[in-house]
């Protein structure tokens, strides 16, 4: 054997990397894995939407869009999910996600613990996503995977309230 | 008849549930993989790249591409070869974009840029020279020389012809030979 096999030898072939990737690997897939499931369960659920709800959706969604590039990273911890810190986009989605609880009540039991499987899923991916931002605050992957999770959050609750609406239901033959 | 190890027996069918697992939905299963085979897939994607960076994000994007792909695997293959040959392929597709922006942006060759890059920094041991390598000799090196791919394998990952991969390599030890102050006979 030359020298430079037997240096090349004595290489490691595992290395360590600095941080653990887990975590991000982990987001990325529950936050795949929740927009797939999301996909799925909006089409039998396809009801009218409100238009009221679909007013307050709007801004709370152009909010979103308007604070994301300011907003520091992790944002605020609102019951343990991290959103975009600014008062009036956490009190619009307070608003959003008050209607999203009574209206989960309306809707049959196997479809609510779907729902609620999908919103414990994007969840754990915000979590997961601040996990790793802690030690990579500057990943722009990690920062726009931060961002859809707010986006799924937002959305999952607008689909239930828009599909869920009392009076829409009723009037439907 | 060859016997395996008791051991390694274990390891393989606690490999072979843990796919099953992860196959139907299971992420602590997946990250039973992941813990299992990040250092050696993390190892490949460094040498390959060069880069730390580069390397973490291929490893994310090789196990992400792992998980929706695990439906499709085929338990003929080793566990480990499959995800190697997704962390090439994602380096390669990593590789072949970063040298087409590099050429569209300069007149001089994508592979002269990328030789250069390790040039100015001197070469403290054998992996700083590895990481030096222009990208096509480093990539064969890596694969034959360092994880045992025959030159047919090495060709069939990279996209080029087997007699390639037999010159890039040659070329590749000359190149450490010379920045290792090695001897003709130690090469």
């Amino acid at each position: 054997m030359s020298d430079l096999d037997a240096r090349l030898a004595g290489l490691p072939r595992d290395v360590s990397p600095a941080h653990d990737l887990w975590p991000a690997i982990h987001a990325s897939i529950a936050a795949s894995e929740s927009a797939q499931r999301m996909r799925r369960w909006r089409v039998p659920l396809a009801l009218a939407a409100g238009l009221g709800i679909a007013v307050t959706a709007g801004l709370i969604g152009w909010q979103l869009a308007r604070m994301q590039p300011e907003t520091p990273v992790g944002g605020l911890a609102t019951a343990g999910f991290a959103v975009p810190a600014s008062a009036q986009y956490v009190s619009m989605r307070a608003a959003l996600e008050h209607t999203y609880r009574e209206r989960l009540e309306l809707l049959a039991p196997a479809t609510r613990r779907r729902i609620e499987q999908d919103l414990a899923t994007i969840r754990a991916a915000n979590a997961d996503i601040r996990r790793a931002l802690a030690a990579d605050p500057e990943s722009p992957v990690l920062n726009r995977l931060l961002e859809s999770t707010w986006q799924q959050e937002f959305d999952l609750y607008t689909t239930v309230v828009r599909n869920s609406e009392p009076a829409t239901q009723g009037n439907r033959t | 008849m060859i016997e395996f190890p008791e051991a390694a027996v274990r390891v393989l069918a606690d490999e072979r549930k843990a796919i099953a697992a992860a196959a139907g939905g299971s992420h602590s299963a997946f990250e039973q993989l992941y813990r299992r085979h990040a250092g050696r897939i993390y190892g490949l994607c460094l040498r390959l790249t060069g880069h730390r960076e580069t390397a973490e994000d291929c490893v994310q994007e090789t196990f992400v591409s792992a998980w929706r792909g695990l439906a499709r695997f085929e338990a003929r293959s080793a566990f480990a070869t499959w995800l190697h040959r997704i962390a090439v392929n994602t380096v390669m597709a990593r590789h072949r974009v970063r040298m087409a922006t590099l050429e569209s942006t300069t007149d001089a060759s994508a592979e002269e840029l990328d030789h250069r890059a390790g040039e100015d920094s001197p070469p403290l041991d054998l992996e700083a020279a590895i990481a030096a390598l222009p990208g096509g000799a480093r990539h064969v090196l890596v694969l034959v020389g360092l994880y045992g791919y025959s030159h047919e394998e090495a060709a069939d990952a990279l996209g080029i012809a087997v007699g390639t991969s037999k010159a890039q390599l040659h070329r590749a030890r000359q190149m450490l030979a010379e920045r290792l102050d090695l001897s003709p006979e130690g090469i």
